[in-house]
């Protein structure tokens, strides 16, 4: 037999079947957990809105359009929640110092990498929460400009006008020559 | 745009996002403008950045909270939840003083027979319907105003408090569900 499709899943999660809607949590988890973390970057407070993002859509689960796709749609109830959580969180001044980084150390081309991933969250990290959520949804979950307009309900020109500075902002912070 | 304009930088960040309408006309001038193809090149790099982003893994396994819940609710604050043992603990206590007045108090009295209270209640009732029917404004005045006896008023702001209290304590825990 093959696996259930999220649809079966959301259909059976609907009728109550518990079992049902862990399986769809399981199968996204890790990548609402990363949207969170790449807004948020502070891996606890990722987890708790990757949380919260489930229980959110569980409420709303029957609200929910079979004609779209889940995974698009629990990522941009993702990226909304982690805006609502910044602009009602303002940023704690030991944001940079509970960075998480992972302390095993590993041989050479590795760290580098580590260390460019941890350089452009941080990045990210530094922008205001309008704007990294404007590259979240541009640049990961690829959204046109008319897609980010509605789902954050801004005008065009606001998303436009965010997302360009926002890469300025980032352009100066990564490729700045040293 | 002419072709001897440089590319704005709103153009190029929408010909990169394909949100362009004029992209002939853009690649045209990255062809002859090394300066703009240089811009382009920095962009598509910070393009670049952001997709070599890895993906990091879970340290928990969210899926687990959802099936291990018999139910699918939220976790409530522990406040509310703290309040609402509170309120059991109290009526609980309540329940076993009162233990001795229902076994030693309640027989004492005497029940009046059915009949009996369904007379009492026919005319109880009879005599309300009959002052609300006679009833005439007081023309009194403002001094001489009838209060109620201080009990009943009491009694009405103690159900008032009970009321808020019970909406309140009520809307706080349906509101995850209404959502
Ligand atoms: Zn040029």
């Amino acid at each position: 037999m093959n696996a259930p499709t999220d649809r079966d899943l959301i259909l059976r999660a609907r009728r109550g079947d518990t079992e049902a809607y862990g399986n769809l949590v399981a199968r996204h988890q890790t990548g609402v957990f990363n949207i969170c973390y790449r807004i948020l970057h502070n891996r606890a407070d990722a987890e708790d809105l990757a949380q919260e993002t489930f229980i959110r859509a569980l409420d709303r689960l029957h609200t929910f359009d079979f004609e779209r796709e889940f995974s698009p749609w629990i990522r941009r109830v993702a990226a909304n929640l982690c805006l609502n959580h910044l602009e009602a969180h303002k940023p704690s001044a030991s944001l940079d110092e509970e960075r998480d980084e992972d302390k095993t150390p590993s041989p050479g081309e590795q760290v580098e990498v580590k260390e460019r991933s941890e350089q452009i969250r941080s990045a990210l990290a530094s922008l205001p929460p309008h704007y990294r959520v404007v590259v979240e949804l541009r640049h990961y979950q690829e959204l046109s400009y008319d897609e980010i307009a509605h789902e954050l309900n801004i005008p065009l020109s606001d998303v436009k006008s965010h997302l360009f500075r926002a890469r300025k902002l980032l352009a100066e912070k990564l490729h700045a020559p040293d | 745009m002419h072709l001897t304009d440089h590319i704005s930088d709103v153009q190029l960040n929408e010909y990169l996002d394909n949100e362009s309408a004029d992209r002939a006309e853009i690649e045209t001038h990255l062809d002859s403008c090394d300066e703009c193809a240089a811009r382009l090149s920095a962009l598509q790099a910070l393009f670049t950045d952001l997709d070599s982003l890895p993906e990091v893994t879970l340290s928990t396994n969210l899926a687990a909270r959802f099936t291990s819940d018999r139910k699918l609710v939220p976790q409530l604050p522990r406040w509310l939840t703290l309040t609402a043992s509170l309120q059991a603990a109290a009526a609980l206590v309540a329940l076993i003083v009162a233990i001795p007045f229902f076994s030693i108090m309640l027989p004492k009295i005497e029940a009046p027979s059915f009949t009996e209270l369904l007379f009492e209640l026919q005319s109880i009732w009879a005599s309300w319907l009959d002052a609300l029917s006679n009833y005439q404004l007081p023309n009194y005045q403002f001094t001489d105003l009838p209060t109620y006896p201080v009990e009943l008023s009491t009694l009405f702001i103690a159900l008032a408090i009970v009321s808020i209290f019970w909406i309140f304590g009520n809307g706080l825990l349906l509101r995850n569900q209404t959502k």
